[in-house]
């Protein structure tokens, strides 16, 4: 019995990879493909299945043996004997059925919730203009940490999305040929940078880890909804909303890096259900990343006055800090936060 | 002639033209230009110190580099990681052998090439990213800065999604932007690559004729 | 195009020799030299970087003198020319913003000499007539008396004779055939005549004949400073045509740092030809003189002492090891301050700026870099300052940020630690 399935299996592999060189060669042969520069050669050793591989087995015998286990617990351990489990057809399931099909609208609704709020709202001024005096927020140091994750990230992002979304946005309108060659490229790019991530993430939370953890202040914000239907909210250097975009970059951040770390080296697990998973939290976990980032990006450019000086020039406005973060203000001033900033001096060194 | 066989072809052949005639031209200008013969009583030897002061500015004073330490690590990052690629990466030396020079010396192993390209992108993305983010250099930065380094950073990234050989067009593109790359270096401060030798060698030459050991 | 700004690019063009366009092709603008400049680290003004302040000369040179220039000037390619209101805005940035110290150099991964190249960028300003204030009446001093603050040979001659009560010693002026001619900074002359005394104790005990030239007793050359090569030649004139009509075999430079790389090292370039006599700096004569045996050093100062590095002397001039060998012979307690020897800061006031009164908010707000070095020194008591505008800097700075450290010349130490002579001093 083990003996007639080991046989199976040999001819399954063989089909399998003579499949795979099918798939290869022909678009080769087609178009002006060519096969990977690390494809192996499989014009060698290919002969003829065992004969009566099939055995005296009825075929729902021999399916209820590879098979076994939940088919629904993607995550069950495997159980011994068993050969083959149903969850790559969940796993396709997910993937194509909810993932391909929903995942990539999320971004585009973020950016559609941001016009709509702009057009409403328009720019966050500065109330009560800006001062002209400055105070320091992030030093070159944390400034090129941040920099540095965004252009990862974009970078990531881009070719991230081209690999999950290609198949649906990009063949049915440029074709299949090009969509192969965009993949190609975009999967290169992506597996050549996945490691730049995980450097970045850390620098980044070094960096700014300070002043992210929870202050009661927190709680008001929440409780004002952070202040973006009106009122005035405190907070100290990092509000709350920054707070969770800070926690949330490294969390998810995280799970990106260890599933991507999986499917880069997919002989780290054993357990082809890991890689299955790691795939969706992957790409959940990215997508879900890359919508909120928008709403980053949104507020520390044309959302609000004055918020990328702290990024670009590492100072912003005394008036923007009062009204933004008025405590972390009067920590870093030593001064009241309602009280108004004389202009410069004039025969001060600009 | 398909496209791949223009870029890699022809057209190289004139960016390389361009390149080498482009850097030697601008080079021999700028020594052309001489300067007056110095007859103040040398304390040292000016030679000596034109040596010297090239080997010394390789290598930063720490007290300077408090704030800008990351950038000077990015900068060793990029310069010594493209140095690698482009000299001892599997492809480029059989381009290299190929085309050029007719002869070949061992290339880095595949997963070192990986690395390494990993450390010239994130050096030279640190490079550009204080660019943008520091008053002082975005001061004093002017176009030809962004785009050297936004030109060499296609190169690369073009080169980056070339590598899995599996499609013409990648590479074309790649050997396209090697082109352009080629082209625009003698006119641009991407010359830095040629000239550093004149700058530090000529202050290093004054030095050195007043006996100061740098 | 304006005359002012006519002339002032044809100077920058013509002074860009083929050192300069090196500099100016190599630089990346990578912001190193904003590192390194107490102008920039003070005020942490963008402005103050180095490389920065050649910007209207960089220009210029791109734009008409640089290889490829008329090729791109014909595409339109070609940096925009440089305007007078530019100029005009960069004359405080070239005059006031530079001690042209060099230390900006030593940051430099191009090795840029910013310093060397403001100088050159200075002839245009000053063929231009767009020069400070406070320079352009030291010039005229200069013109007048020889001596940009006015010293005349009277002055100095009173100076002497008072020194020559306090010392005992009798100082020769105008000695034909004397071996060496001593000049000297008007700072020193008014400010602390001790140095007189000092060379006279110092040159009487090694049995050295020396003299001091009633028409060239200036060392320092407004000129350099200001930027003009014609009038740095025309002041270096007098003081080379003196030594070679007493016929001495050399001259000193004093304890002063652009004097000496005006007359050692630019000198006979300006002058067009090699000098009869070897030109020495003070600090290098009592150095030779210690060597040979000829001034022993005695019973030592046990003062806590530190060492300020004047940039044209030590950085720029070469003589790095000398005045703390001299230093550790005179004084049982000699520490170095932070950021000593090559990379020292400058005290804020050389290449013209403390002559320019314009400049002095900068110039005190520089000095805070100083006063936290010396401050850094646990226990200081005195500060050897070997460079008298660096002195008259320091006194002031002293004032400002409320410092009390006794500043002293270097040649008054070694002159006052002399072996034999213990019982007379203090």
């Amino acid at each position: 019995m083990q003996n007639q399935i080991h046989s199976f299996r040999n001819f399954l592999s063989l089909g399998i990879l003579m499949l795979m060189f099918a798939a290869f060669v022909a678009p080769v042969a087609a178009q002006s493909v060519l096969p990977p520069g690390n494809a192996v050669n499989l014009d060698d050793g290919i002969e003829e299945g065992p004969s009566n591989a099939l055995g005296n087995l009825s075929d729902t015998e021999i399916w209820d043996i590879f098979r076994g286990g939940n088919p629904r617990d993607i995550l069950a351990p495997t159980i011994e004997g068993q050969v083959m489990t149903t969850t790559g057809q969940q796993w396709r399931v997910i993937r194509e059925q909810y993932i391909l099909k929903y995942l990539g609208w999320a971004p585009l609704i973020v950016i559609g919730i941001l016009a709509v709020f702009y057009l409403i709202r328009g720019p966050m001024k500065i109330a009560a203009g800006r001062s002209g005096k400055t105070i320091p927020r992030f030093s070159l140091s944390a400034r090129v940490a941040h920099w540095f994750m965004a252009a990862i990230f974009i970078i990531l992002g881009l070719t991230g999305l081209v690999i999950l979304l290609g198949r649906v946005v990009i063949a049915p309108y440029l074709g299949l040929e090009a969509n192969s060659v965009l993949t190609s490229a975009a999967l290169q790019g992506h597996n050549l940078f996945g490691p730049l991530f995980i450097f970045a993430l850390i620098w980044l939370f070094i960096k700014f880890v300070r002043g992210n953890f929870f202050q009661w202040v927190d709680l008001k914000w929440i409780f004002k909804l952070g202040g973006f239907f009106g009122g005035h909210v405190s907070s100290r250097q990092f509000n709350f909303g920054e707070k969770i975009w800070f926690w949330m970059v490294i969390l998810v951040g995280i799970v990106i890096s260890i599933t991507g770390i999986i499917m880069l080296f997919p002989s780290l697990v054993e357990d082809v259900r890991w890689l299955q998973l790691s795939t969706i939290l992957h790409a959940v976990g990215a997508v879900g990343l890359i919508a909120v980032a928008f709403g980053h990006i949104y507020i520390g450019t044309i959302g609000m006055e004055g918020s990328i000086d702290s990024m670009l020039k590492g100072e912003v406005d005394e008036n923007w800090a009062k009204e933004h973060h008025d405590l972390w203000y009067e920590e870093v001033t030593g001064k009241s936060a309602t009280e108004e900033t004389e202009a410069p001096a004039k025969e001060e060194i600009s | 002639m398909s496209f791949l066989e223009f870029v890699q072809g022809p057209m190289f052949i004139f960016a390389a033209t361009v390149f080498v005639l482009g850097a030697l031209w601008r080079l021999v200008g700028i020594i052309k230009i001489g300067r007056k013969k110095d007859i103040s009583p040398p304390k040292a030897s000016a030679a000596a110190g034109f040596i010297k002061g090239n080997l010394r500015h390789f290598w930063p004073r720490g007290i300077f580099a408090k704030r800008t330490m990351v950038h000077i690590v990015g900068g060793y990052g990029f310069h010594l990681g493209l140095f690698a690629l482009i000299f001892f990466g599997a492809y480029h030396i059989d381009f290299l052998n190929e085309r050029i020079l007719g002869f070949s010396w061992p290339a880095m192993p595949r997963w070192a090439f990986l690395m390494v390209s990993g450390i010239a992108f994130a050096g030279l993305i640190i490079l550009w990213v204080r660019r943008i983010s520091d008053p002082v250099m975005r001061l004093i930065s002017d176009k030809d800065d962004h785009i050297g380094s936004w030109l060499t950073f296609l190169v690369m990234l073009s080169g980056c999604f070339a590598l899995e050989q599996a499609h013409d067009i990648l590479r074309a593109i790649h050997m396209l932007l090697v082109n352009i790359w080629l082209l625009y270096f003698p006119f641009s401060r991407l010359m830095h690559g040629f000239t550093f030798f004149l700058s530090r060698g000529s202050s290093g030459a004054t030095y050195g004729r007043k006996g100061i050991d740098l | 195009m304006s005359n002012i700004t006519e002339t002032a690019v044809e100077k920058f063009l013509e002074h860009t020799d083929s050192e300069a366009a090196s500099f100016f092709e190599a630089c990346v603008k990578c912001g190193q030299c904003a590192e390194a400049c107490h102008f920039h680290l003070a005020t942490g003004d963008p402005r103050q970087t180095p490389i920065y302040k050649l910007r209207p000369m960089e220009r210029a040179y791109k734009r008409d003198k640089a290889p490829f220039s008329s090729l791109k000037k014909m595409l339109g390619l070609a940096p925009k020319p440089v305007t007078e209101a530019e100029l005009k805005e960069w004359e405080e940035l070239v005059y006031d913003s530079c001690n042209m110290c060099g230390r900006c150099t030593l940051a430099c991964p191009m090795g840029i000499d910013i310093a060397g190249t403001i100088r050159k960028m200075r002839e245009g300003y000053s063929a231009a007539g767009l020069v400070p204030e406070g320079l352009q009446r030291s010039a005229e001093f200069v013109k007048k008396t020889s001596s940009p603050m006015g010293v005349t040979i009277k002055a100095l001659k009173a100076q002497i004779a008072h020194q020559e009560k306090a010392t005992g010693i009798k100082i020769e002026v105008d000695k034909k055939g004397a071996d060496y001619m001593c000049t000297f900074s008007s700072m020193e002359i008014m400010g602390y005549p001790e140095v007189l005394g000092a060379y006279a104790k110092l040159f009487k005990r090694a049995g050295l004949s020396w003299t001091i030239s009633s028409v060239a007793y200036e060392a320092t050359n407004v000129g350099v400073q200001i930027g003009s090569a014609p009038m740095a030649k025309e002041i270096l004139e007098r003081v080379v045509d003196a030594a070679e009509a007493l016929n001495v075999k050399y001259v000193i430079s004093p304890e002063c740092g652009h004097a000496y790389g005006a007359i050692r090292w630019a000198g006979p370039n300006l002058m067009g030809r090699q000098f009869k006599f070897e030109v020495v700096h003070i600090i290098e004569v009592i150095d030779k003189l210690r060597r040979e045996g000829r001034i022993p050093a005695g019973k030592k100062d046990d003062r806590r002492m530190t060492l300020h590095d004047p940039c044209q002397i030590i950085r720029r001039g070469g003589l790095l090891k000398e005045p703390r060998k001299l230093l550790n012979e005179s004084c049982s307690d000699f520490v170095e301050m932070k950021y000593a020897g090559l990379s020292n800061f400058c005290c804020g006031g050389g290449g013209g700026v403390s002559a320019n009164p314009r400049a002095d908010e900068l110039k005190t707000k520089a000095f805070s870099l100083k006063a936290e070095q010396l401050n850094g020194v646990e226990g200081l008591e005195a500060v050897v300052v070997p460079c008298g505008n660096c002195r008259a800097v320091f006194e002031d700075g002293f004032d400002e940020y409320e410092l009390d450290f006794e500043v002293l010349g270097l040649s008054e130490l070694v002159a006052g630690t002399l072996a034999g002579d213990d019982q007379k001093q203090g």
